[in-house]
């Protein structure tokens, strides 16, 4: 008897360690499938869902799964068709490895909605952050203020062969030529490697800044070149003489960011790219048409436009500055 | 065994030949009840239980692969590298096979169905002879096997996922039976019930077990350890490697780096089958249940929108002790000594 009870605690044990069930449906189920849901980047983007869901009144949530893997992600919106919501917003561990079963999705008339995941073909729409020329042109313009807009400058991408970071790259060297006539691009090392290294980046700037003694400013594109290059500026007691800007994680680099070596960073918001998506998944579910400039109501996203040849890719406006005043505001 | 207390009462199904069994079909009564409370128009529809038989079966293969090492004493840590590699290579073959037109010739699929469990073999009988010749533990034979394999992999690809495969294959793998049973199922079916007849009604199944549950002994019976172990190798590798192309048609591309998770989960989905770590005893239809029990749990977790995936492991965790305390609670009044008291083979079902 002892026994048979043991065994029935146990049970009880299990299904109240579940809690019950409180959703319930309001109009529109939207999920929000990030690539996990423990890496920091994506806890903030769900802070962002969050937000969303309650100041819009929408049933919004994001479901992750408990550790970055291609197959889990899938399988995870496997059960999500089968349960039947309305809307799936994905950032895709692996594109390639979801094309199926978002075509499923698809098939079953879900809204299907992804983010950096422009080259998904079974999808409604894919939404960017930015175009990469434009975004290129955003941290120019941080380079240019802390330089005093003059001066020599080269830039900095993790290899000529990534071909987001040579857009960007090219999207600030242009923006340069049309907007800061005073500033000059060194043509004898228009552009060095980081080979997504702090420490290359870092022994390439010491480098650069002792072989050519104008050079005033380096333009960072991978998240290990601005942090690498603020090192060899300290180093070389170059702080204030010197300048850099790039793409950088908050925390990581709120040291070089309080002290001033680097006057500011550039990123964009995986919050708002998470509100986003699921503005769109709305709009779509809706029956609105999507024409651009798409407005999602969501900074940054106001004015959406495709990339061009493509009917599904749309880019918005999302870059984010970070500088010692809003280093503490992410979370990652 | 179970002679002397009353089949009839709870505590003796609980504690009889199929006291394992039975545990975890309560387990899983008990989790599919308290789906039916509270989430049943959601959980208990056809598409649900059709998704969830179309998804075990990858990672359902490769634990049966690992029960069998598991069952000589050994394990397979290998079974994820196997199945990526072969779906690599099963790649290519498509991507070569594939017409003019963009279709594939009637023979593609049996072939890359041939040549993947080729593959898997092959490459098992590496593990086996590590295992047996060279006398490398099984844990870290099998563990340099898959480090080497994903090396391998990622040599062959750069890293990057082998796509753009023609569609026939990833169709037919992904295709209903009559509109009702998935594929998938069907492989995984045919493999489990190969795997059932290999253990419970040949000798093979009866020299593992005795293999597993003393090494020495057995070669003293005169059997050949050697022979044995890479044989079982082999077949985790074939079975694997059904898994890997399985994988590739539900993702419709390969790569290096794909479900790495299914290493730590098929160990687990083993143990928690009733597979004693140290050999020589466990079933597969404990096996089995407990590949249903995982998806089903899991599935049912990826319902609660409130419920963070986190507790996944937590749960999993905490069902494989609460099995383990069953174990304990259900044996301790009905037999002296609750070490391995069963005859080897004797529970090969």
């Amino acid at each position: 008897m002892k026994r048979t009870l043991s065994l029935v605690l146990c049970a009880l044990l299990l299904v109240s360690l579940l809690g019950t069930s409180l959703a319930e449906k309001k109009d529109w189920e939207i999920v929000v499938v990030p690539k996990d849901a423990s890496n920091p980047w994506f806890v903030h983007m769900k802070t962002g869902v969050d937000e969303y869901a309650q100041k819009h009144g929408v049933n919004a949530y994001q479901k992750g799964t408990a550790e970055i893997d291609a197959t889990l992600q899938a399988q995870l919106i496997a059960d999500l068709i089968a349960q039947g919501v309305d809307a799936i917003c994905v950032v895709p561990v692996n594109p390639e490895s979801l094309e199926p079963v978002l075509k499923q999705a698809m098939d079953a008339g879900i809204v299907v909605i992804a983010h950096e995941g422009a080259t998904l073909t079974n999808v409604h729409y894919d939404i960017e952050a930015f175009s990469n020329e434009q975004y290129g042109a955003f941290i120019m313009d941080n380079l240019a203020e802390a330089m005093g807009e003059e001066g020599l400058y080269t830039t900095m991408v993790a290899h000529v062969t990534n071909a987001s970071h040579n857009e960007w790259a090219d999207g600030g060297v242009a923006h340069q030529k049309a907007v800061y006539p005073k500033m000059t691009l060194l043509e004898a090392e228009p552009r060095v490697e980081s080979e997504d290294n702090g420490d290359v980046a870092y022994n390439k700037a010491k480098e650069l800044f002792k072989k050519y003694p104008d050079l005033k400013g380096i333009m960072g594109t991978s998240s290990y070149d601005a942090p690498g290059i603020a090192r060899a500026i300290e180093e070389l007691g170059l702080v204030g003489k010197v300048f850099t800007s790039g793409t950088g994680l908050p925390l990581a680099n709120k040291a070089i960011l309080e002290s001033g070596i680097v006057k500011s960073l550039t990123l964009w918001d995986s919050a708002l790219a998470g509100q986003a998506m699921v503005s769109l998944a709305l709009k779509v579910l809706n029956g609105e048409e999507i024409t651009a400039p798409v407005d999602l109501g969501v900074d940054g996203y106001m004015a959406l436009t495709f990339k061009p040849g493509s009917d599904k890719v749309l880019e918005g406006q999302g870059w984010v500055v970070i500088n010692k005043e809003n280093v503490d505001s992410f979370g990652f | 065994m179970s002679g002397n207390v009353k089949a009839s009462s709870l505590r003796g199904i609980l504690a009889g030949r199929n006291a394992h069994i039975w545990r975890l079909v309560l387990v899983m009564v008990g989790w599919m009840a308290f789906m039916a409370l509270t989430k049943y128009e959601k959980f208990y529809t056809l598409i649900n239980f059709q998704t969830m038989a179309s998804q075990f079966p990858e990672f359902g293969l490769m634990a049966l692969g690992v029960m069998l090492c598991m069952i000589t004493g050994g394990i397979d840590l290998s079974p994820v590298g196997v199945a990526n590699l072969t779906a690599i290579l099963m790649a290519f073959l498509l991507k070569a096979l594939v017409g003019p037109e963009g279709g594939l010739p009637g023979y593609a699929i049996p072939l890359v169905f041939l040549l993947g469990a080729l593959t898997g073999c092959l490459l098992g009988a590496l593990n086996g002879l590590l295992v047996s010749k060279v006398r490398i533990p099984p844990i870290l034979a099998t563990l340099g096997m898959s480090e080497l394999l994903a090396g391998v992999a990622i040599v062959l690809t750069n890293g990057n996922a082998v796509s753009k495969l023609p569609v026939d294959y990833a169709l037919t793998i992904n295709s209903r039976i009559g509109g009702l049973i998935p594929v998938q199922l069907v492989i995984f079916s045919v493999m489990a019930m190969l795997i059932w007849f290999l253990l419970s009604r040949t000798t093979y199944g009866t020299k593992i077990y005795l293999l597993g549950t003393n090494a020495r002994a057995a070669q003293y019976s005169g059997l050949n350890n050697g022979r044995l172990l890479v044989k079982t190798y082999m077949l985790s590798g074939a079975c694997a490697a059904l898994g890997g192309l399985i994988m590739l048609a539900n993702y419709n591309s390969a790569r290096a780096n794909y479900g790495g998770v299914y290493v730590l989960q098929c160990v687990l989905i083993v143990v928690l089958g009733g597979v004693s770590p140290t050999g020589g005893r466990g079933r597969i239809s404990g096996v089995v249940l407990a590949i249903f029990l995982l998806r089903m749990l899991e599935t049912g977790i990826n319902r609660f929108p409130q419920i963070s995936s986190y507790y996944i492991s937590l749960i999993w965790g905490g069902v494989l002790l609460l099995v383990m305390v069953l174990d304990y609670l259900t044996n301790r009044g009905t037999r002296p000594g609750h070490g391995k008291s069963k005859a080897p083979g004797a529970s090969a079902a």
